[in-house]
């Protein structure tokens, strides 16, 4: 019996994502507990209920079916991501909610979870084959209308997981060299762009060697070339186009200290938060940076100082031991598992949650820049913790499913 | 299937490591923050958190044409408590000096305390001289109680321009969540009037003072010297075109009506006086906002808050015959020789509509001196619907004005696309227009697009958007700016504008005309009166003029709910402002009027009279 249930239910990373969401909900009820928000910590634990049945519901899903309906069900969070844009409502600025009886639903945090599914159903087709340019555009076709939708609302943390996930599908798809130098140069150069004009000359000449060194046929590769370069300039004039409060973001990455009040503020509160917790920390409710508000709903993007503010290293440091020990979970069934989708689906998942881990707490800890994306399991929000659990849920399915075609 | 390979184990042993390499770089950092830097932020954690407060700028002046300052700003007093320094035992001597009920002190406490027990939050605010008194002199018994000194709005003119200027009070939570982030609980808003519609160029821009807080949260001193302080930026002053005197004076001869009143710069729009009655002293809202005073003010019949000067929508009556007289001459239906009889009544079908007097042979010039109904009835079946529409138009009717201070009805201007809109096609009869030819019926109107037609008619043609700012004086440039402003031709011809003025003369300087009663000593001002047919009541009296005749200064139009006869009740009125005006001073003796109240106190008494008459 418990041999059976060991061969088919991967307690492990169950109880990784647990112990990920419990540390959320101590460290949301710590961040909240004076801040005259309380309805916050009950909201999220609710939440977290209805995450779970999300995972168990993704656990015993038929894996053929899932397969078949992986399509609709990327439609049907495109239509969603429509509908939002069009009527939703609008808080700090972007538009990417849909309000239930009190509670918001974000679809661009379900779009992640049909979006992986999509890719992972268009590449284990036999029929694709990514050496034909036409397979390769509806491969990043599906990526790229759902973040075109998330950028419009506008939402650019989010919208950036659709493409970095790309990158790690396609290399787990059997994508050559040469093809991930032709999607990573774009990227590069408009990454480079929202920095300056150094970063953006630095990205160029980047993606130049990588494009030289992997050319298949020089006449492609120029044109690549040549599309990042506009890609980088049209990027730049955009940002020009960017809500306000974007643009600070990016620029206080550059200066933190030129704006005192936004979000270079946070990350000097943050760093000052996470610095001062030591080894040990300064223990439940004594963070005086978490307990003092310094940081404005820090229950969101910097969550992570809590843990860090008063548990210190050796509490910050189980939270990043445990994202490893999920991420790595995740590579390893995706080697187990003999149907291409399970692997391709669950690479996808790997490459959305690694991103959000590396931008969110790089950013809480000056390292990367102050791109509004949730803590995986930590941060506040019922829809990204129901996506994220769904997630796991999907991984533990494949696990189960790994000896089948 | 191609010759690729899903998951190749080299790729999944290349995925791995990123990811180890990723996690292993967040693990550096975060090990260079906590142990490496732990000194120096543990430190800057302990000593050298920072606090921001809020330092409100203040808000802009607003001064007259003639610089005289309107409205102003004066400090008042608010106690503070930080929930986590106070200690409770000391609640009913706070109570006492306060002249709070201890219960509801209690109550305030606890919920300042649920927002954040380290922060200072106001107990209670606009305190009274002695109490403030009481409270400085026990501040040392009294541990977590500070006071803040606030601004708030204070009128030191006789005028009160209620409805021109608008108020201040605390922001509503209602509002709070639709104006966007500046604002915070407490904070002060403008409402109504100026106030509102020149909030962000009034308001200015908070700033910010840091403070060096400890682990407990009490103050250490500045952070880093202040160096990352932002200064608060003060509000722009408006200048406007409005000249106190008039309003003040206006607004004492309408004291006893509900109604209103608003006086032009034909020249360019400028609003000189705004007034309508009744009004509430602005002031009551600066400070705190007693809720109970509101609820007054919102529930009283005669309507305090609304504004009557724009948002009203009455039949003008005759005043709006100059619009068809315009479109007779102008589309050459008529030449200024054409006469017409009357006989004091004009019969349309079954129906007979009547007229004051039997005028006889009347030519245009005439009728409008006169104010003969007949003469229209017959013009208007000439001109025909859609040239008196259109000539209404270009006068103004049938859409805002453009007023800057924001709230405005567009009115009713009726059209056949209207009338077969409500009533169907084909089942409204010419009839209708004869109503519509004496300014009856349908047609809706504002005293302030009376106001700016009769600046249009003084002027010779031409619609000025009203404005009552002048000037914002921009403090961080240091100069001047002038309020943008349009300006539209009518098209209507000299001649034709010459012979309307020329009515309208002979209405006030010609013993038969209608508006005898507007004469201003040693001055030509030219008017005409009207009455708006109330189904409901006694009708309401109008009045447009303008002076000097030749020269134009200045155009009013009065409007007063259910006082009879324009030429009796709202023609002397208009007579006094413009001689106040164009003099400076009054001339004639005029009766003294009823006192007017100046203090809040009085002012809800003010009110309650008014109600009474």
């Amino acid at each position: 019996m418990l041999d059976y249930f060991r061969e088919y239910f991967d307690y492990k990373i169950l109880a990784i994502a647990l112990a990920l969401a419990a540390i959320g909900l101590v460290s949301i009820y710590s961040a909240t507990y004076d801040a005259g928000v309380g309805m916050i910590f009950t909201r999220q634990a609710i939440w977290a209920t209805g995450a779970i049945v999300a995972l168990l519901v993704a656990t015993f899903f038929p894996l053929r079916t899932l397969q078949r309906i992986a399509f609709p069900l990327y439609g049907g969070t495109i239509v969603l991501l429509l509908i939002v844009l069009i009527v939703g409502r609008t808080i700090s600025g972007s538009k990417s909610w849909f309000g239930v009886g009190g509670m918001g639903i974000q679809p661009s945090e379900f779009a992640k979870v049909t979006t992986v599914l999509a890719l992972a159903a268009f590449l284990s087709r036999p029929t694709t084959n990514l050496a034909e340019a036409k397979h390769l555009f509806i491969a990043i076709g599906i990526a790229l209308l759902p973040m075109m939708m998330v950028f419009l609302q506008p939402d650019v943390g989010t919208s950036l997981v659709f493409l970095t996930l790309l990158i790690p599908v396609l290399y787990w798809s059997g994508a050559d060299n040469f093809t991930l130098a032709i999607i990573l140069s774009p990227m590069l150069a408009a990454f480079g762009a929202l920095l300056g004009t150094i970063p953006f000359i630095l990205a160029v000449l980047i993606s130049l060697a990588l494009l030289y060194y992997t050319k298949k046929n020089l006449f492609t590769a120029a044109a690549v070339f040549g599309l990042t370069i506009a890609i980088g300039l049209s990027v730049q004039a955009v940002f020009e186009r960017l809500p306000a409060y974007q643009q600070k973001r990016i620029v206080a990455f550059l200066n933190p200290e030129a704006d005192p009040l936004g979000s270079g503020y946070n990350v000097l509160q943050s760093k000052v938060a996470i610095g001062s917790g030591g080894l040990f920390g300064k223990g439940f409710l004594q963070g005086t940076q978490t307990q003092l508000n310094f940081i404005p709903e820090q229950w969101t993007d910097f969550i992570f100082c809590v843990p860090g503010e008063e548990f210190g290293f050796a509490g910050a440091s189980l939270v990043l031991i445990l994202f490893s020990a999920l991420l790595l979970r995740g590579i390893k069934i995706a080697g187990l598992s003999k149907n291409p989708f399970c692997g391709i689906a669950a690479i996808g998942i790997v490459g959305a949650l690694t991103t959000h881990v590396l931008i969110n707490i790089g950013m809480s800890m000056g390292i990367m820049p102050v791109i509004g994306i949730p803590l995986p399991f930590l941060s506040y929000g019922g829809s990204a913790l129901v996506a994220n659990m769904t997630m796991v849920g999907l991984l533990m399915n494949f696990f189960s499913n790994r000896k089948a075609y | 299937m191609s010759e690729r390979e899903i998951g190749h184990p080299s790729r999944r042993r290349v995925l791995t490591i990123a990811t180890i390499v990723i996690m292993s770089l967040l693990f550096v950092r975060l090990y260079q923050l906590q142990l490496l830097y732990h000194g120096e932020f543990g430190k800057k954690s302990q000593e050298n958190s920072v606090r921001s407060v809020v330092k409100d700028p203040i808000r802009g002046y607003i001064h007259d044409r003639h610089g005289s300052l309107v409205v102003d700003v004066g400090p008042f007093y608010t106690i503070t408590l930080t929930p986590i320094e106070y200690d409770a035992r000391n609640t009913p001597f706070l109570a006492q000096l306060l002249g709070l009920n201890e219960s509801l002190l209690a109550e305030r406490i606890a919920k300042a305390s649920a927002y954040s027990r380290f922060v200072p939050t106001r107990i209670k605010r606009d305190l009274d001289y002695e109490s403030l008194a009481a409270i400085q002199e026990n501040l040392y018994l009294l541990p977590g109680i500070g006071f803040e000194v606030e601004m708030k709005r204070t009128y030191p003119t006789k005028a009160r321009a209620t409805h021109l200027l608008g108020y201040n009070r605390e922001i509503t939570e209602a509002q709070l969540g639709r104006v966007g982030d500046y604002y915070r609980l407490g904070n002060v808003i403008g409402a109504g009037g100026l106030e509102s519609s020149y909030e962000t160029i009034l308001r200015g821009q908070k700033g910010f003072t840091f403070f060096a807080v400890n682990a407990k949260g009490q103050v250490l001193g500045p952070f880093e010297e202040g160096t990352h302080d932002i200064a608060a930026k003060d509000g722009f002053d408006l200048i406007l075109n409005v000249d106190v005197g008039v309003q003040a004076f206006a607004e004492s001869l309408m004291t006893n009506y509900r109604g209103a009143l608003v006086a032009i710069d034909p020249s360019n729009g400028g609003i000189l006086a705004l007034v309508s009655k009744p009004d509430f002293d602005p002031s009551i809202f600066s400070g705190v906002t007693p809720a109970d005073l509101w609820t007054e003010l919102n529930s009283d019949s005669t309507k305090p808050l609304f504004n009557r000067a724009t948002m009203t929508r009455y039949p003008p009556g005759s005043t709006f015959k100059m619009v068809l007289a315009a479109a007779a001459l102008d589309e050459k239906v008529i030449t200024e020789h054409t006469r017409i009889q009357c006989y004091g009544a004009y019969r349309f079908g079954d129906r007979v509509f009547k007229d004051m007097h039997a005028h006889g042979s009347v030519n245009v010039v005439e009728a409008i001196q006169r104010s003969c109904n007949v003469f229209f009835y017959q013009l208007i079946m000439k001109v025909g619907f859609d040239k008196w529409t259109e000539y209404g138009r270009k006068f103004g009717f049938g859409r805002a004005s453009g007023i800057d201070i924001g709230e405005e009805t567009s009115g009713l201007l009726p059209s056949t696309s209207y009338y077969d809109r409500v009533y169907g096609k084909g089942r409204w009869t010419q009839g209708y227009l004869v109503s519509l030819s004496t300014g009856q019926g349908e047609v809706g109107v504002s005293p302030l697009q009376m106001a700016v037609y009769a600046a249009a008619i003084a002027n010779g043609g031409t619609i000025h958007q009203p404005h009552a700012v002048q000037y914002i004086r921009n403090k961080r440039l240091n100069r001047l700016e002038t309020v943008e402003q349009r300006s539209n031709p009518t098209g209507i011809s000299q001649h034709t504008m010459d012979l309307i003025r020329e009515g309208m003369r002979r209405a006030v300087h010609d013993p038969r005309g209608t508006g005898y009663a507007a004469r201003i000593s040693g001055i030509v001002s030219a008017g005409k009166t009207g009455t708006a047919e109330n189904p409901h009541g006694v009708d309401h009296a109008w009045y447009i003029g303008f002076a000097p005749f030749d020269d134009p200064k200045i155009a009013v139009a009065i409007m007063l709910e259910n006082a009879g006869f324009g030429g009796a009740k709202a023609a002397p009125i208009a007579g006094l402002v413009m001689e106040r005006y164009l003099y400076g001073e009054l001339k004639r003796y005029v009766p003294p009027l009823a006192p007017r109240a100046t203090k809040p106190a009085d002012s809800t008494r003010a009110i309650t009279q008014v109600r009474t008459d």
